[in-house]
C-alpha cells in the first residue's frame, strides 16, 4: 500500500452557505494500480485529486503515504512531496508556452536528483524529434505527451492526471491511454486518472465511481482492457 | 553553462516585452545616470571649490571703507576672532582695446608682494604676483576671452590716463572663480569685463591711495563659530573712523554664492529627477508584473504543482524587476562617467577652479546601484506578491469575470444614449479598472509638467529681462561719477550728450535692518517722477515713490523681513553720519538685484547733503559711451542694451538644457503610455478578441483604445496643469536666492505647447503599441488556456 486515505472531509464556505466536496472518504490504493476515478462534474473527484497531490487541504481526515502523513505536512512539506512523489497531468496540458518541449520537461527534472533519462523519456512518449518544438508548434495529443513525459522524468511516485484526454480528440485520446497504460506497466507506476468519461474505466485495474463528495462504489478490474479496443 | 529552465523561461518572457522592458529600463538608466553624475559633480565641484579656498586663503570678509592706512590694517588683526587682515586697493577702470565701439572694463586690484597672503592667485601660466612696478597678472577667463597672453602689454584707461601695463602672468582667484562685474549682470561676460593684479605700490600711486588702501580683507579664526556676527560689528566698528562703506561675509561674497547656489542645484536635481524617474519606472514595474502575475495565474499553479516553492516561483517573477534593475544600473553607472565629465567641463568653461576635474567616486556607483536594486525589488514584490496567494488546484479553474456593471456616468442618460457602442466601451472600461486609469491620468500629468518646465523657463528668461529692461528700468545708460558732485554736473553731460532725458541719482550702499535682520545694498535716490523706473507692486498696480518713505524690491523685502507700513532702519557707511529711519512706503517687483528706492529730496535731507548726486540716467540715441567714457569725473557707464545683448548669448545654453528636460519628459511619457497601453490589451484580449469575432475590424479596435487614451490624455492634461505649476514653482524657489527671483508667470502659450508636446509623446507610445493590438490572434486567444 503506498497511499492511505482516512475520513477525508472538505467544505467550503460560500456566503452563509456550507458547500461539502468531500463527505468522509476513506480508500486505500497499493503499488502499481492503475485506478480510474469517475464521476459527474461536481462530484468531488478533482478535489479528492488535488488533496491526495497535495495541491489542496482537507478539512477533516488523514491521508498517509508511503507511512508518512501528508495532512500534517506545512507548505514547505508539501512543496517537497508534490516534488519528489506526484506526477501531475492536466486537462489543458499546461506546458509553459516559451519553453520547448524537451525544456518543459528539464523544467521539471531540474527539481529532483533522481530524475529519468529526458531522451529516453521523450523517445518513449514518441516525441524524440520534437524536442525543440514550442507548444504552440504542437497538436494537443503531442503537448500531452510532453505534459505526461514532464509528469513521469522526475519519477514519481504517483501519477495522477486529471482528464487527461478531455480535450482531445477521440483518436489522439487513445493514444495518451495508451501511453499511461505503457507507463503503469513498463515503469511501474501507479497511476490515478480522474475523468467523467465512463469508457475510461475498462482499462483501470480498479474503478472508483464518485457522486456528490463520496465513494459510491469501488471496483477492481480483474481483466483491464488494452486501450486501443475502447471505443466512445 | 546550464541555464534554469526557469530563467530560461524569464528571458524569454523579458524577450517578448522587450518594449516594456526597454522603456522601464531606459527610466533607471536616466534616474541613476543622473543621480551618481550629479553626485559626482557636486562632491567634485565642492570638494575642489574647498581645496582651492584653502590653497588660496580665501578671506572670510570683504570690505570697503573710504581710506585706511596702512598702519591701521594691523589693528585689526588684534580684534578677538579675526586672524589675519589684508588691505587692499580696488578700482574699475576702462581697458583699452581695438575696436572703438567695444567697452571693455576691468578691475584693478593690488595685491602684496609677500608669500602667505589672503586672496592669493593661483599661477596658470607665468608668475603669480607682478613683481615690477609695471607688470599685471590677469585673470585667466578675461585673458582666454580677449587672448591676452603672458609678455603681451595691456592698457588699463584710468581717470582718461592711459597706463602701459607687462603682463606677467595669467592667474586664477577665488574671489572671481565666477567671473561677473556685480550682482545685476546675471551672467559673466569674460570679455566686457576682466580683473587686473597690479602692485601695491603701482596701486597705490595711480589710483591716489598713498600709503593707504579701499578694502580689507580679513580671514578670521573659525567662521563657523556661532559669535561671528559679533565678530563682524566689533571689526565694524574698527573700520567705521575709516569711512565704512560695506562688509560682506563669505556666503554673500558674488562668485563663491553663486556656486553655492549651484551646488544646491545639482543636489536638488539629482534628488528630484531621481525621485521622479525611479517612481513612475517602480509604478509600472508594479502594475506590469500585477498583469504578468494575473496572466500567468495557471503557470504559476502548474509550477507549484510540479513542486516549485512559493519563494522560487515568486523569485522567478521578482527577477523581472531586478533585472530591470541591473540592466537600468550598470548602463546607468556607465553613462554617469562621460554625463559627468561633460557636466564638469561646462563648469570648467564658466567657473575657473583651476583644479577641478573628473574624478570618479566609486561609492556613488554601489549607493545607486543598491538604491536601485532595492527600490526594484520593493517594487516587484508588491507587484508579484500575489503570487503566494495563488493555489494550484484553485489555478487552474477559470478566473472569475470582472464585475461588470452600470457606471455612474451612465446615469446621465442624455449623455449615455447618444454614445455609440464603442464608446460607451471606453467608458466602462476606464471606470471599471480604475487604479490603472489613474496610473495612466497621473503618468500623463508628469508628462505634462516636466515638459512645461523646460518649456516655462525658457521663455520666462525673456519675458525676466524685458521686464526688467523694458518695463522697470527705462533708462539706455547707466552713468555713475568717479565721486558724488553737485547737481550742476547735469548741465555738463547735457552739453557733452544730445539726451532726450537725463535725471540725477544718488547711489550709495547702506545696510538695511529690521529688527535683527540686516541687509546691505544699494539705495538709489530718484526724483519723485522720476522717468526711468515704473515701480510696481503687481501687473496692475504701480506704485510711485512718496514725499517721505522708501520702496524696496522684493528680494529685500522677503530677507528683511518687512512689510508696506515697517519702520526701517538704514545703517549708514557715511562718515559723520547718522542712522535713517525711514517708513515702507511700497514693496515693487523687481526680479533682478536687490535695491532700495527713495525720493532724492527726502533722502538729500536725511543725508544733510543738498544738492548731491553720484551718477545720472539717461535716454539717448546718441553715442554716450563713446563721448562720456574718457572723461574724469565719469566713473562707468553701463547701456542697458549690452547687458541685454550679453543675456542673448547665454540663450544658447539655456535652450540646450530645455532640450535635454524636453527629452526627459518624452522618455517619461512614452513610457508610462505605452506600457500602459501594452498592459490595458494583454489584459484584455480575451475581450479583444471576442469583439474581432463578433466582426470588429483591428483598426476598430484599435480606435477603441486610442479613444480611451485621448480621454486619459486630456485629463491627464487638465491635471498636468497644476502638476507643471508646482514644478516650476519647485524650480524657482531652488534657483531664486540673493541674486534674483523669477516670477511664475506662466504664458498661455506655454499651456498650449506642453499640450502639444504631450500629446505628440502619447501618440507616438499610441502608435508603437498598434503592433500588439495587430498581433493579436483572436482565435489563439479564445481557445487557449495556456499561459
Amino acid at each position: 500500500m503506498i497511499l492511505k486515505v482516512e475520513n477525508i472531509s472538505k467544505f467550503y464556505q460560500m456566503g452563509e452557505v456550507k458547500v461539502t466536496a468531500l463527505n468522509n472518504v476513506s480508500l486505500e490504493i497499493y503499488d502499481g494500480e492503475f485506478i480510474v476515478i469517475l464521476g459527474p462534474s461536481g462530484s468531488g473527484k478533482s478535489t479528492l485529486l488535488n488533496i491526495i497531490g497535495g495541491m489542496d487541504h482537507p478539512s477533516e481526515g488523514k491521508i498517509f503515504v508511503s507511512g508518512k502523513e501528508i495532512t500534517k505536512f506545512d507548505d514547505k512539506e508539501l512543496t517537497l512531496y508534490r516534488r519528489n512523489h506526484i506526477g501531475f497531468v492536466f486537462q489543458f496540458f499546461n506546458l509553459m508556452a516559451n519553453l520547448t518541449a524537451r525544456e518543459n520537461v528539464e523544467l521539471a527534472t531540474e527539481l529532483t536528483d533522481d530524475a529519468l533519462d529526458i531522451d529516453e523519456i521523450l523517445n518513449e512518449v514518441g516525441l524524440g524529434d520534437r524536442t525543440d518544438h514550442f507548444p504552440s508548434q504542437m497538436s494537443g495529443g503531442e503537448q500531452q505527451r510532453v505534459a505526461i513525459a514532464r509528469a513521469i522524468a522526475k519519477n514519481p511516485v504517483l501519477l495522477l492526471c486529471d482528464e487527461p484526454t478531455g480535450s482531445l480528440d477521440f483518436k489522439t485520446g487513445i493514444k495518451i491511454l495508451a501511453l499511461l497504460k505503457k507507463v503503469n506497466e513498463v515503469h511501474k507506476k501507479t497511476i490515478i486518472v480522474i475523468t467523467h468519461n465512463i469508457a475510461i474505466g475498462e482499462m483501470a485495474t480498479r474503478v472508483l465511481k464518485m457522486r456528490s463528495g463520496e465513494i459510491v462504489e469501488d471496483i477492481k478490474n480483474e481483466n483491464p482492457m488494452d486501450p486501443e479496443r475502447i471505443e466512445w | 553553462m546550464v541555464v534554469k529552465k526557469l530563467n530560461l523561461r524569464l528571458f524569454r518572457q523579458i524577450k517578448s516585452t522587450k518594449g516594456q522592458f526597454i522603456s522601464i529600463t531606459l527610466m533607471v538608466i536616466i534616474a541613476l545616470a543622473i543621480f551618481i553624475s550629479m553626485n559626482m559633480v557636486s562632491d567634485n565641484l565642492s570638494v575642489s571649490l574647498e581645496t582651492f579656498y584653502e590653497m588660496t586663503n580665501f578671506p572670510d570678509l570683504f570690505t570697503e571703507v573710504v581710506r585706511i592706512p596702512q598702519s591701521a590694517i594691523e589693528g585689526l588683526e588684534s580684534i578677538p576672532g579675526v586672524s589675519k587682515a589684508q588691505g587692499r586697493v580696488r578700482t574699475d577702470v576702462l581697458f583699452k582695446v581695438d575696436n572703438q565701439n567695444e567697452k571693455v572694463r576691468v578691475r584693478l586690484i593690488s595685491i602684496p608682494e609677500e608669500e602667505n597672503i589672503l586672496n592669493e592667485n593661483y599661477i596658470i601660466e607665468g608668475e603669480k604676483h607682478p613683481e615690477k612696478i609695471n607688470e599685471v597678472a590677469v585673470l585667466q577667463q578675461f585673458a582666454t576671452a580677449r587672448n591676452i597672453k603672458v609678455g603681451d602689454r595691456i592698457t588699463p584707461v584710468i581717470a582718461g590716463k592711459e597706463y602701459n601695463f607687462f603682463v606677467s602672468g595669467i592667474i586664477a582667484n577665488p574671489e572671481y572663480i565666477y567671473l561677473m562685474e556685480n550682482e545685476m549682470n546675471l551672467l559673466p561676460a569674460p570679455d566686457k569685463f576682466g580683473i587686473l593684479y597690479i602692485s601695491e605700490e603701482m596701486a597705490q600711486n595711480i589710483l591716489g591711495y598713498q600709503a593707504s588702501f579701499n578694502e580689507v580683507v580679513i580671514k578670521l579664526d573659525d567662521y563657523e563659530n556661532s559669535n561671528l556676527e559679533e565678530v563682524i560689528e566689533d571689526v565694524e566698528d574698527y573700520l567705521e573712523p575709516y569711512g565704512l562703506i560695506r562688509t560682506i561675509k563669505k556666503d554673500n561674497q558674488l562668485s563663491n554664492s553663486i556656486m553655492n547656489q549651484e551646488l544646491n542645484q545639482l543636489d536638488s536635481m539629482s534628488v528630484s529627477i531621481t525621485i521622479l524617474f525611479l517612481g513612475v519606472a517602480g509604478v509600472i514595474i508594479y502594475i506590469m508584473l500585477m498583469r504578468l502575475v494575473n496572466n500567468d495565474r495557471i503557470s504559476i499553479g502548474v509550477l507549484k504543482a510540479i513542486g516549485y516553492s512559493n519563494f522560487e516561483v515568486l523569485l522567478h517573477y521578482l527577477k523581472y524587476a531586478v533585472l530591470i534593475g541591473i540592466a537600468g544600473s550598470v548602463i546607468g553607472i556607465i553613462l554617469s562617467i562621460p554625463i559627468a565629465a561633460g557636466f564638469t567641463n561646462l563648469y570648467i568653461m564658466y567657473m575657473n577652479i583651476p583644479i577641478l576635474e573628473t574624478q570618479l567616486h566609486y561609492r556613488y556607483f554601489f549607493y545607486g546601484f543598491t538604491l536601485t536594486i532595492v527600490f526594484c525589488i520593493i517594487a516587484g514584490y508588491f507587484g508579484t506578491r500575489k503570487v503566494l496567494k495563488i493555489m494550484p488546484s484553485d489555478s487552474m479553474k477559470p478566473e472569475a469575470p470582472e464585475v461588470g456593471g452600470r457606471i455612474w456616468i451612465e446615469k446621465i442618460s442624455l449623455f449615455w444614449k447618444k454614445l455609440t457602442f464603442s464608446w460607451k466601451m471606453v467608458f466602462r472600461n476606464m471606470f471599471r479598472n480604475k487604479k490603472r486609469a489613474i496610473i495612466l491620468v497621473l503618468g500623463i500629468s508628469l508628462t505634462y509638467g516636466i515638459t512645461m518646465v523646460p518649456l516655462y523657463m525658457s521663455l520666462i528668461w525673456n519675458t525676466l529681462f524685458d521686464v526688467q529692461y523694458k518695463v522697470f528700468q527705462t533708462m539706455d545708460y547707466n552713468v555713475v561719477f568717479s565721486k558724488p558732485f553737485n547737481e550742476n554736473i547735469i548741465k555738463d553731460i547735457s552739453k557733452i550728450v544730445d539726451s532726450e532725458h537725463i535725471e540725477p541719482k544718488i547711489e550709495y550702499p547702506f545696510e538695511l535692518q529690521n529688527g535683527w535682520k540686516k541687509k546691505t545694498i544699494n539705495v538709489i535716490a530718484l526724483k519723485r517722477d522720476t522717468k526711468v523706473y515704473n515701480f510696481r507692486e503687481n501687473e496692475e498696480t504701480p506704485i510711485f515713490l512718496e514725499e517721505k518713505g522708501i520702496i524696496l524690491s522684493e528680494i529685500v523685502a522677503k530677507n528683511l523681513n518687512a512689510k508696506k507700513g515697517d519702520i526701517i532702519t538704514l545703517n549708514n557707511y557715511l562718515p559723520g553720519k547718522d542712522d535713517i529711519t525711514v517708513k515702507i512706503s511700497g514693496i515693487t517687483e523687481q526680479y533682478l538685484g536687490s535695491n532700495a528706492y527713495i525720493d532724492i529730496d527726502y533722502f538729500r535731507s536725511l543725508l544733510g547733503e543738498k544738492d548731491l548726486v553720484t551718477g545720472v540716467y539717461i535716454n539717448s540715441e546718441d553715442d554716450v559711451i563713446e563721448k562720456l567714457q574718457d572723461i574724469k569725473y565719469i566713473g562707468k557707464v553701463e547701456s542697458n542694451r549690452d547687458m541685454m545683448d550679453t543675456f542673448m548669448e547665454y540663450m544658447d545654453l539655456i535652450i540646450y538644457s530645455v532640450g535635454v528636460m524636453m527629452i526627459f519628459g518624452a522618455i517619461l511619457g512614452f513610457a508610462i503610455v505605452y506600457n500602459v497601453t501594452i498592459i490595458n490589451i494583454n489584459e484584455r484580449s480575451l475581450e479583444i478578441s471576442s469583439l474581432r469575432v463578433l466582426g470588429f475590424e483591428k483598426k476598430d479596435v484599435y480606435s477603441m483604445i486610442s479613444k480611451e487614451n485621448s480621454i486619459m490624455t486630456i485629463l491627464g492634461i487638465l491635471l498636468g496643469i497644476p502638476v507643471g505649476r508646482a514644478m516650476c514653482g519647485g524650480i524657482i524657489s531652488s534657483v531664486s536666492e540673493d541674486l534674483m527671483t523669477i516670477p511664475l508667470l506662466i504664458e498661455p502659450s506655454t499651456y498650449l505647447y506642453t499640450a502639444i508636446a504631450t500629446v505628440i509623446f502619447v501618440v507616438i507610445a499610441q502608435l508603437a503599441t498598434m503592433k500588439k493590438i495587430y498581433q493579436i490572434d483572436f482565435m489563439d486567444a479564445l481557445k487557449s488556456r495556456t499561459s
